[in-house]
């Protein structure tokens, strides 16, 4: 292995330059797929081509590995690998791991399996094309697929072992805080003038870092390092860091800048979806305008780093999304090679899309080498809010036709800020390149799953000076709420009961039956009168990635303007379900997440950023706030694909519209709260 | 000084000794159960139990809990490491998605079922609604609470 001892300023500032690092998305091939799967000592190892995020895919990989090599449960060890122990895999993002890992894992342990059945056990071997009917975890004769199964990893979270980025303690480790202006990284800031004497003198000091590696967007930091977590927070005090800070913005900036009417006033949006050609003036039978902050992720682990390092060069142990990005990050800035940096990831306390970009573990690695020890940084709940990014806000205006029972015609335009090109990982002059393919991310979902006359779908993106990227579900989550509320008035104007207008639309018979079987499930009732008690019920369904397939009803009581949901039920076709209890569980916390977009999520911005420090000023759902669930898994058998992110496209929108149906309000802007319903009471 | 914790008793150098429990006990100690979520009390990741009631460990000093019990999530498994009830109804249920909450959650139910053995779900959401999940494990968290009921 080469070494490179010369990671002076210098080096870094030239390896460190600003070009962005652009995250690699390869595809997962048989031959990378032998890597996941080992034999060892007449025992097995799965080293998991995924991040553990809580989605449990150790567990339903590990599901089809014991099947497919055919081996009980006990004879296959898992292995949270590390950068330097299997081929690149790309980010677990886009609820893709079952789709796209399940079947080249089966493959794999079927060789492997062949191999060992024919006393081979060393060497490397080669990977055979099998059709899937030829394996056996999908064979229908799995004695695991299918099952619930105990939770790899369980036994350890409910006994406290160390098993997060933040849980790692290495020898002679420091802890490390990146203290950063209070405003948003969109804007040039940086220190000032601090107090260094007093900083110096306090107990547990160990370094101060000015490092050009400390930028992040355009926020430059300033390091420190302690013994202690503790002396972290009395250095910072004594330093009275002053600022220097180049921007201001706050909520109404926000709100003007996206404010999807003042758009449309001004003529066509920038990118079309869909463009049949459509009368835009004259009368619409429903015109409705829907609002939708930005909102954190609110993972409950903060995201944390302990980099080291040695003279073969860069260790880590990280909670992300992806370990093969944060690698080449750090093969970029530091000028190092890749095996040089051995990124260990860890099982990930929460990612829902916002562990994907290299932020903490930049500053850990920084604050490592200056200090020359292992160095430990967790971010504080604040600089969740203020430093990361977020779901972007947008405006969405639903203008429809409706004749003879069917709509005619459809025109959904909104604006919104950027997705997957993010303006948490690309300046603006890169994101004006990216802007003339648009963004796929703050698309999704928004093309209605519905035989309508003529449609006119466009949008507009707009770069905000605050940070917003991938958030559960992307633009789904939001888009297809939207749609759900207009298919509601839809509905309502043509006087049929919203599931039978629906399903008078719906074309694909998949999306059909989830809202058929939801529909039973909740004893729907199409010739109920509509109710006086402030009590509701409303439904949604929709389509995620043209692959997954929810539908939800929601009963819900409003008192006062205050909502309560008291009830949730959702049908979900995912196809072949590998793991129906863990199906469920993605089920159970997409609709906690749907009632959160409808009544908690939502972000201040003030004073030149994201002005929360706590969750008081950012709550998510709390236990009193859950409703009892019933979920219906669907499965006739079709190739199996995601279940990450797909209820949460209906959820929000069977709240919205149970609080349409019990006191006659529209909601029109989210998170629902009683002062805006009582506001439109008035 | 020292601290008593899970029933051992562990001396705490001067250096440690203004920190909070939650660091103390992570970094110091080496017991990461407990889980940094907020720092300022309102999550309830770093829930352990000072004689007997939850508490945050966020919010606790060192110095101060010098002559408290400290129960951490470390310290509730039995005999021959066999796990407690609530640890084993979180099992039964599946409860943990991404499980960075669990230990917090865990703690605060313990705490419930000393105090009220058998409680209802208003109870339940009343005594555990600090403790915040966002994974959406809340249906298996009542569930399991119900079921360590039962059977303790
Ligand atoms: S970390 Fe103590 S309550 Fe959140
Ligand atoms: S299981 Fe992830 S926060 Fe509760």
């Amino acid at each position: 292995m080469r070494r490179r001892t010369f990671l002076g300023l210098g080096v870094a500032f030239l390896a460190g330059c600003s070009l962005p690092v652009i995250p690699k998305r390869p595809d997962p091939t048989p031959e990378a797929a032998l890597g996941w799967i080992r034999h060892v000592d007449g025992r097995y190892v799965l080293s998991l081509p995924r991040a553990e995020i809580g989605q449990n895919i150790a567990t339903a990989l590990k599901q089809v590995a014991c099947d497919e090599l055919g081996v009980g449960w006990d004879e296959v060890d898992l292995h949270l690998p590390a950068t330097t122990d299997i081929a690149h895999v790309r980010a677990t993002v886009g609820s893709d791991s079952v789709k796209d890992y399940a079947l080249p894992l089966a493959r794999a342990c079927a060789t492997l399996r062949k191999a060992v059945a024919a006393g081979r056990t060393e060497g490397v071997l080669t990977a055979e094309p099998r059709p899937i009917g030829a394996l056996r975890a999908f064979a229908g004769r799995a004695r695991h697929v299918g099952r619930a199964m105990p939770l790899e990893q369980a036994d350890a979270i409910v006994r406290g072992a160390p098993v997060y980025a933040a849980d790692t303690r290495r020898p002679g480790m420091a802890h490390g805080q990146v203290p950063r202006a209070p405003a948003t990284p969109e804007f040039t800031s940086s220190p000032a003038a601090w107090d260094a004497a007093a900083a110096r003198a306090q107990p547990g000091f160990v370094a101060l870092v000015e490092d050009p590696l400390l930028r992040q967007g355009e926020s430059m930091g300033l390091g420190i390092v302690a013994e202690t977590p503790g002396a972290l927070d009395r250095i910072e005090q004594a330093l009275d860091i002053r600022w220097r800070t180049d921007g201001s913005v706050g909520q109404n900036e926000i709100d003007e800048r996206i404010d999807i009417d003042r758009r449309l006033a001004g003529g066509s949006l920038s990118y079309d979806l869909v463009d049949e050609p459509l009368d835009r003036d004259g009368p619409w039978d429903v015109d409705l305008r829907l609002d939708v902050p930005p909102a954190a992720h609110t993972p409950i682990e903060p995201r944390a780093a302990v980099a080291e390092f040695d003279d073969t060069g860069l260790r880590m142990w990280v909670g992300s999304q992806d370990i093969f990005y944060i690698r080449d990050v750090m093969v970029r800035r530091f000028g190092l090679d890749d095996e040089q940096v051995v990124v260990h990831g860890r099982r990930v306390g929460g990612a829902f899309s916002g562990k994907t970009i290299c932020t903490v573990e930049l500053e850990a690695a920084v604050l490592a080498r200056a200090a020359a020890r292992p160095v430990k940084v967790q971010w504080t709940r604040g600089q969740e809010y203020r430093q990361g990014f977020h779901r972007p806000p947008s405006s969405h205006r639903i203008r429809a036709r409706v004749r003879h029972g069917r709509i005619e015609d459809w025109w959904h335009g909104f604006a919104c800020s950027h997705i997957i090109f993010t303006n948490a990982g690309l300046p603006p002059w890169l994101q004006r390149l990216t802007d003339f393919i648009g963004d796929r991310g703050v698309a999704r979902g928004a093309i209605p799953p519905y035989r309508i006359g003529r449609r006119r779908i466009e949008h507009d993106l707009e770069r905000l000076p605050i940070l917003t990227g991938p958030w559960r579900g992307l633009g789904a989550g939001p888009n297809v709420t939207a749609i759900e509320c207009a298919m509601d008035e839809c509905a309502r104007r043509a006087g049929q009961d919203p599931v039978a207008f629906r399903l008078a639309h719906i074309e694909d018979p998949r999306l059909a039956g989830v809202l058929r079987r939801v529909a039973a499930a909740a004893n729907w009732d199409e010739t109920r009168s509509p109710p006086s008690d402030g009590r509701g019920r409303g439904v949604a369904c929709g389509i995620y990635k043209q692959m997954s397939y929810a539908a939800v009803v929601a009963d819900v009581a409003v008192d006062n303007g205050a909502v309560a949901v008291t009830r949730l039920w959702c049908a979900h076709d995912c196809g072949r379900v590998i793991n129906p209890d863990q199906v469920r569980a993605q089920c159970e916390g997409n609709l906690v997440w749907g009632l959160g977009m409808a009544l908690t999520d939502g972000l201040p911005v003030a004073d030149g950023g994201v002005a929360a420090e706590t969750f008081a000023e950012a709550p998510v759902p709390r236990l009193d706030q859950v409703p009892p669930m019933d979920i219906v898994l669907v499965d006739n058998g079709e190739a199996p694909t995601g279940a990450g992110e797909t209820a949460i496209v209906a959820a929000t929108g069977a709240i919205l519209n149970a609080v349409r149906d019990a006191i006659g309000i529209r909601p029109t802007r989210l998170p629902v709260t009683p002062a805006d319903l009582l506001r439109s009471a008035a | 000084m020292q601290l008593r914790i899970n029933n051992r008793v562990h001396a705490i150098p001067p250096a440690w000794r203004d920190e909070t429990l939650l660091a103390t006990l992570r970094e110091f100690l080496g017991l990461v159960g407990a889980k940094f979520g907020c720092g300022v009390g309102q999550c309830g990741a770093c829930t352990v139990l000072l004689d007997g009631e939850a508490a945050r460990s966020c919010l606790w000093r060192v110095a101060d809990v010098a002559d408290r019990d400290i129960l951490t999530v470390e310290g509730l498994a039995g005999a021959g490491g066999r796990p407690h009830p609530v640890q084993q109804a979180w099992l039964d249920e599946n409860v943990p998605q991404c499980g960075y909450c669990q230990a917090g959650q865990i703690m605060s139910a313990v705490a419930l079922l000393r105090a009220k053995p058998r409680p209802n779900d208003a109870e339940i959401d009343a005594a555990l609604a600090d403790n915040l999940c966002r994974c959406g494990t809340q249906q298996r968290i009542r569930r399991a609470v119900h079921r360590a009921a039962a059977r303790s």
